[in-house]
């Protein structure tokens, strides 16, 4: 297989295909990553899985920073056909679906190897022709009926995905059992009789079933095969590394999902020699995530917290960046920085009862306004209440159009458009509320702060939003300037919901 | 804390709140932290150096061989650049204080950190 073997390690010249998880609300991050990062090709956005194609090497795709997981793609084709409920038929199907075409097996587990610099010399897989491995294969697949039985019904009656793992061994005849498994359930899977035969000679690639091994058990087995089947698609795939993407080796303690992290530092436009503060840091994340990507800027960190100061120093120690990371013990609401010194502010503001809502929040935004340069930026990661507050502190100023009102929408809309090929900058929310009438001379607090763009993300079991603003220089007509600009860069956004409705 | 740092909050000041600048640097415990040398980053930060706040400061750690300026064409300067480089990068404050000029109240500098908060108020996460 043609291929290049530089410093960095083995590439694919003709590219190879892979596919990553990501987070919810991600996806788009992660396509621009990959584009921009591994100047990745055929990128595709389909039901919470980022598909692309690229050559880059093992060091460049571990860099990604905003996917939960990185998978070789084996095969990817339409779902399986399920038409009745009948066992027989979907077993049929599944085997079909590992059994058909082996040598896309061959060829992702070759690639697999080549990218992760095993063993060269068993190359013995590649030598070997396609009916052996089908054959074996089917030896293989031992089917516990009973056990499948009831958790199929489960599966096909609650949901139509299930996440099935699959053992197959090209050098000895095993005994597996097919078994289903429901998505994030950690207590679904049981199986209990894998029974490896280990030929005395076995040096050729082995997979084990998923099944939460570990120990010397999950030692034996070389890797697993991911499988996802669902409604839009029947997956396969191998993972590239054993840890997923989003454990990073260099955040000892995390605080904020470094993923997510990473997606608001990606936003703030950080250029070199910038100023960039993080006036709630907690254990420093943000900041990591962004100095790792962004090093030759200043960073600074602020915290209330002595606990939070003390980890956050340690996190810095642990990855290395003490010395590009300055921290501070101040109050988020008195910086003690003069006014428009700041290029950037990143934050997380924090969730939870600590900060009262209403008279914190704005009292927070009036001084990282104040402090913000003209023509800066800043991305908050709001709770679903902070954000509805501020919407409600919004009302009282600039109107969100010209004609100065808007049904009141509920929520946040995001837009995306699955399989195109997506731009950040049109992938924007919008909320259309009712707002406070006439006077733009009343200012609100954060009155020259203009709302650029919003993401609504995942945090696990809440939602949260990543929002951007723009400091623009303090005068009406700049503001609805920026208005203006605001809504013509929604305008090819198919989910807007901005409805402007009659006058007053 | 790096003097960059104490420099900035002191630059071009316009009514800041109840705190007055720039704030009286003193050091009980300094470390010098090697950096790597970076031409690019320090000619975005020197031009937001305030001098005279700079000068007073490394006076008070008893550096020598600081800059007292910009020059002309300092952005092509090695000597000045690197000299720059060890003045705001490289000298770390461990121990210390900070004054305030008006209120006289000192904000303690401790494993780096200075501690600026205006009321007794911790909170802890």
């Amino acid at each position: 297989m043609a291929a290049l073997r530089t410093d960095s390690g083995w590439r694919p010249a003709a590219g190879a295909r892979f596919f990553c998880t990501a987070g919810r609300g991600l996806e788009p991050f992660l396509m621009r990553e990959v584009r921009a990062r591994l100047a990745a090709t055929q990128v595709e956005y389909i039901s919470g899985k980022v598909f692309f194609t690229t050559c880059s090497d093992l060091n460049m795709l571990k860099k990604l920073k905003s996917a939960e997981r990185l998978f070789l793609l084996i095969k990817k084709q339409f779902p399986l056909n399920v038409s009745s409920v009948s066992k027989g038929k979907i077993f049929n199907e599944m085997q079909r679906l590992v059994n058909d075409d082996p040598e896309s097996w061959l060829s992702a587990i070759s690639i697999w190897k080549n990218l992760l610099e095993l063993d060269a010399k068993e190359d013995k897989l590649s030598q070997r022709d396609a009916n052996p491995l089908k054959r074996k294969v089917e030896e293989n697949d031992i089917i516990n009926p009973k056990k499948l039985k009831t958790k199929q019904m489960q599966e096909l009656q609650e949901s139509r995905e299930c996440q099935l793992e699959k053992q197959t061994d090209e050098a000895t005849v095993e005994q597996g059992d097919f078994l289903t498994n429901r998505e994030k359930s950690q207590e679904a899977f049981q199986n209990d009789a894998v029974k490896a035969v280990a030929a005395p000679n076995q040096k050729d690639l082995t997979f084990r079933v998923s099944c939460r091994c570990s120990g010397f058990v999950a030692k034996t087995f070389t890797a697993q095969i991911f499988i996802h089947l669902n409604d839009i698609y029947s997956v396969v795939g191998i993972p590239v590394f054993r840890v997923p993407l989003a454990s990073r080796a260099y955040i000892k303690t995390a605080g904020l999902r470094s993923t997510i992290a990473w997606a608001m530092a990606s936003l703030a436009e950080i250029k070199a020699g910038a100023f960039v503060l993080d006036p709630m840091c907690g254990l420093g994340t943000i900041l990591l995530e962004a100095a790792k990507e962004w090093p030759d800027v200043y960073y600074v960190g602020a915290d209330v917290s002595d606990s939070q100061l003390l980890g956050a120093c340690d996190n810095l120690k642990a990855a290395g960046l003490q010395d590009k990371i300055e921290l501070l013990k101040v109050s988020v609401i008195e910086l003690p920085l003069p006014s428009e010194s700041v290029d950037i502010i990143i934050s997380d503001i924090p969730f939870g009862k600590k900060f009262k809502l209403g008279k914190d929040i704005k009292n927070i935004l009036q001084e990282m306004e104040r402090v913000l340069c003209v023509g800066g930026t800043i991305v908050l990661l709001l709770s679903e209440d902070h954000h509805r507050r501020l919407q409600d502190c919004e009302r009282g100023g600039i109107p969100w159009n010209s004609k100065g009102s808007h049904t009141d929408e509920p929520g946040i809309e995001k837009c995306l458009n699955p399989g195109e090929k997506t731009d950040l900058s049109d992938t924007v929310s919008s909320s259309a509320e009712t707002s406070g009438q006439g006077d733009l001379d009343k200012m609100p607090p954060f009155g020259s702060l203009v709302p650029v763009d919003r993401y609504r993300v995942s945090l696990g079991r809440t939602g949260a939003f990543i929002c951007r603003y723009r400091k623009s220089p303090s005068s009406a007509a700049s503001r609805l300037a920026a208005v203006s600009r605001f809504q013509s860069s929604q305008g090819s956004c198919t989910a807007l919901k901005a409805v402007v409705s009659g006058s007053r | 804390m790096k003097l960059l740092t104490h420099n900035l909050p002191s630059s071009h000041v316009q009514g800041v709140g109840p705190r007055g600048f720039p704030l009286h640097l003193q050091a009980t415990e300094v470390r010098i932290n090697p950096m790597e040398f970076n031409p690019d980053f320090l000619a975005c930060m020197i031009p937001k150096v305030e001098w005279a706040v700079l000068l007073e400061a490394a006076d008070t750690l008893h550096l020598v061989e600081v800059p007292k300026g910009l020059t002309e064409g300092y952005d092509h300067d090695e000597k000045f650049l690197r000299q720059m480089h060890h003045v705001l990068l490289e000298e770390d404050v461990l121990e210390g204080t900070l004054q305030c000029p008006e209120s006289g109240h000192l904000f303690p500098i401790s494993r780096r950190i200075p501690n600026m908060l205006l009321s007794d108020e911790e909170t802890e996460t």
